[in-house]
């Protein structure tokens, strides 16, 4: 009661506050992140919550929003020409820095020269765009792309990370350290102040060229810890907790407090169990298949991640370009499991080793049942729990797994090449035990293809391919997860994180 | 006659064997107990306690039984303590023993490594050491014995240089006792005092430190139960629900009360320059 009445002043002294300002931008959201990224530069970084942040401070030619359509942003158009190797863009006019220099074709070579140069190159990004020759200022706002090679993936991967348009003046004046620090970009936030491991402040950028956002300022603060961000969120302290933060056995706590919610959408991340395919037992397909139908994914994602994810049958979501509605994972069925390994001569009680990060509390679980469906098809699964980097960078790449290894894998351009290629190409990091000449030409044959209708059809053929051979045992894919008080409106969960706060209010 | 009876009735060593003899003996039976200790059950999760007969210390986020879980884990967890210092204490008195007595190179070299070693810290040693020979329960061990010798080995020898030119060494010695002699049967009943201290706290350490280890993944098979384990897995339900760690942390808590009364009770038994008024 009493706390009723507290938070109805509470509510009108903001009301009263919010109405003494401008009309356009009101109100403050503060977003809890798990991860400061320590430089703001587009081209330092691979990180998911570098992009949740910086989604607001700058614009790409193309934008992809939470509906995952591309649309133009700051490009208001572009045409394939010379049969997919040079696009021609045309640019958005009367556009602004967040400190007054003007966007046009200077603007968007010196960011591509600048990525793919010699600064570019002591970063992540220059990696994913290297099918880029050089850019061509055709006008003050035409610009032609040259490719190498046709990049059917490009268009997606100008509206993030490396691609962010930066000013040319500003980032050839100022040192490195300083633009790292001190981001400017054309979005509809611009920059404020920022501490490392602490949080960064923006406020509305009001020049913005897609019209003013609804919040006066927008503040991260990174917290790693899951219990420590929901305790903020209950506390007020927080409005949003974005992901990867919430643990699904953190849901239920969420889910009672009548002031907070969860909101989630499908995610970029997939979890398989991979099959040494190479060695033991599991390089029998036969084996390998009795594996997977010996496991009720279906429970297990009902059961242990609460319905926030789905079973997939290939090593990709729903939302990912490439997925095959039609490709329906292995049934569950330990009787034509059993039969299937009597018929490949492996006798009950056979070992295999599982190997799984140490750190993924969920994965950890989920990885339990699994070794106790294994348990009733007649095998005995010894889990082994490895640091994250050593397994990473050591254990699966040079193919000294157990039989079968935890991958979990997620690209934000959400195109299964990305993840295809990295996993079933010969002599791939991620793909130690397999070598499929058929294999590697239907991966190699899309990568050129710029008819979107033709790739999507041979992707989903490596799909088939890799389900039919059982390679892997698909497992889910997993859910953003968001956390949201109930003073946040209009707020649209984002599948790979990009956030781009413009049309959220805040009561 | 009367003195050791009236040690023997104190109230640390009651209470101190007693809650350590209820446990051992809980773990030690928990076979027969609880025989189907790992049995997944996916449409039991998260029961509270005393809500079923047949849960009822509840079930965790995998349906297992949380009761049948905890007596299991002890056995890897009292494993893990007892095993690991008990190594730790065998390798770091002997070298303590010598390095103090003898003096001279030996000493200089084996302490100067020590030091070394201390100034390592633990985390980068354990995730090192597995990355190298791999995580199971008898390398959790070995790590552990590797990273706390040193503490013994330091103490010892402290106690030692304390002691070696006292009289009756120096008797010992005049009257020609073998080297051999003096160091276990002199000098060691007269340092043990502080050690088992150490001893009985570094059990419950250790029982903490295989937690944490298999909290970063460099432990034991999560299928296997652990007291530490539990408490790492509970963990994000604490708030939902909190008997997923609670019971493990309670039969942590309750063994290290049980260690900490009964080296208390021991030190003041083993001390030989005279019994601590009580």
């Amino acid at each position: 009661m009493n706390k009723k009445t507290l938070s109805t002043t509470a509510m009108a002294l903001l009301l009263s506050a919010g109405l003494a300002l401008p009309a356009a931008a009101q109100g403050t959201l503060t977003v809890s992140s798990p991860q400061d990224p320590g430089s703001w530069d587009p081209i330092d970084t691979f990180l998911v919550n570098w992009a949740s942040v910086a989604t607001n401070i700058y614009d790409g030619l193309t934008y992809r929003g939470p509906d995952m359509e591309l649309v133009p942003a700051l490009a208001t158009g572009w045409e394939e020409l010379d049969e997919g190797t040079r696009i021609r863009f045309t640019l958005r006019e009367g556009v602004t820095f967040h400190n007054g220099e003007p966007f046009n074709a200077e603007a968007v070579k010196f960011t591509f020269d600048r990525l793919l140069g010699d600064e570019g190159a002591a970063g992540p990004q220059q990696s994913n765009y290297t099918s880029i020759d050089s850019v061509e200022i055709i006008d003050d706002y035409t610009v032609d792309f040259h490719l190498g090679a046709p990049d059917p993936v490009l268009l997606t991967k100008l509206a993030g990370y490396g691609a962010m348009i930066v000013p040319p003046q500003y980032a050839s004046e100022v040192s490195e350290e300083e633009f790292n620090l001190n981001p400017v970009g054309t979005g509809p936030f611009s920059f404020v102040s920022y501490e490392p491991r602490i949080g960064i402040n923006l406020e509305a950028f009001e020049d913005h060229w897609g019209g003013a956002p609804q919040l006066a300022n927008l503040n991260y603060r990174f917290i790693t810890e899951p219990s420590t961000a929901v305790a903020e969120l209950q506390s007020g302290g927080v409005d949003l907790v974005i992901p990867p933060t919430i643990p699904i056995g953190m849901i239920s706590t969420i889910e009672q407090d009548p002031r907070l919610s969860v909101v989630s959408t499908p995610g970029p991340t997939v979890y398989s169990l991979r099959f040494n395919t190479r060695d033991g037992i599991t390089a029998d397909e036969r084996v390998r298949r009795a594996l997977i139908m010996a496991v009720d994914r279906d429970t297990i994602v009902e059961a242990i991640l609460g319905g926030e994810a789905s079973v997939i049958a290939s090593l990709q979501g729903e939302l990912s370009f490439g997925f095959d509605p039609a490709l329906e994972p292995l049934p569950y069925d330990p009787e034509a499991a059993r039969a299937l390994l009597a018929e490949a001569g492996v006798a009950p009680g056979s070992q295999v080793q599982i190997d799984i990060r140490g750190n993924d509390a969920t994965f950890n679980e989920v990885v339990q049942a699994i070794s106790a469906y294994l348990a009733q098809v007649g095998i005995t699964a010894s889990i082994q729990p490895y640091e994250t980097n050593v397994l990473l960078n050591d254990i699966i790449p040079q193919g000294r797994t157990g039989a079968m290894f935890q991958q979990s894998w997620g690209g934000w351009t959400f195109d299964y090449d990305n993840t295809a290629y990295s996993m079933y190409h010969s002599g791939e990091k991620w793909n130690p035990y397999d070598s499929d000449p058929e294999l590697d030409a239907l991966l190699e044959s899309q990568r050129p293809m710029t008819d979107r209708d033709a790739r999507e059809e041979v992707l989903h053929e490596i799909a088939r391919y890799t389900a039919e051979r059982a390679l892997e045992m698909p497992i889910y894919n997993l859910n953003a997860i968001y956390a949201v008080s109930d003073r946040v409106q209009n707020f649209v969960p984002a599948p790979d994180s990009r956030l781009r706060l413009t049309d959220v209010t805040v009561e | 006659m009367d003195q050791t009876k009236s040690r023997f009735l104190s109230l640390d060593f009651l209470l101190g064997a007693g809650l350590l003899g209820l446990i051992c003996t809980a773990v030690l039976a928990s076979g027969w107990l609880f025989p189907n200790v790992g049995a997944i059950d996916l449409t039991a999760r998260l029961v509270p306690p005393f809500a079923r007969a047949d849960h009822i210390l509840g079930t965790d986020p995998l349906g297992r039984d949380v009761l049948a879980r905890v007596v299991a884990g002890g056995w890897i967890s009292l494993q893990v303590g007892v095993l690991s210092v008990a190594g730790s204490v065998m390798l770091g008195v002997i070298v303590g023993l010598v390095a103090g007595y003898y003096r001279g190179i030996w000493d200089v070299i084996v302490m100067r490594f020590a030091d070394v070693q201390l100034a390592l810290p633990f985390i980068l040693l354990a995730i090192t050491f597995i990355a190298i020979i791999g995580g199971s329960l008898t390398n959790t061990i070995i790590l552990l014995i590797v990273s706390q010798w040193v503490q013994y080995a330091r103490l010892v020898r402290a106690q030692v240089l304390a002691l070696r030119d006292r009289e009756f060494i120096l008797a010992a010695r005049a009257i020609g006792v073998k080297d051999r002699r003096i160091l276990f049967s002199h000098l060691l009943p007269n340092l043990l005092g502080p050690v088992v201290v150490l001893m009985t706290l570094n059990v419950a350490n250790n029982i903490l430190l295989e937690s944490s280890l298999t909290f970063l993944g460099l432990g034991v098979d999560p299928t296997i139960p652990s007291w530490g384990g539990m408490l790492a897995d509970g963990r994000t339900y604490l708030q939902s629900a909190w008997w997923v760690s609670v019971f493990p942390g309670l039969a942590i808590l309750l063994t290290v009360l049980g260690l900490n009364l009964l080296g208390d009770w021991l030190r003041d038994t083993l001390d030989p320059t005279g019994r601590t008024g009580r």
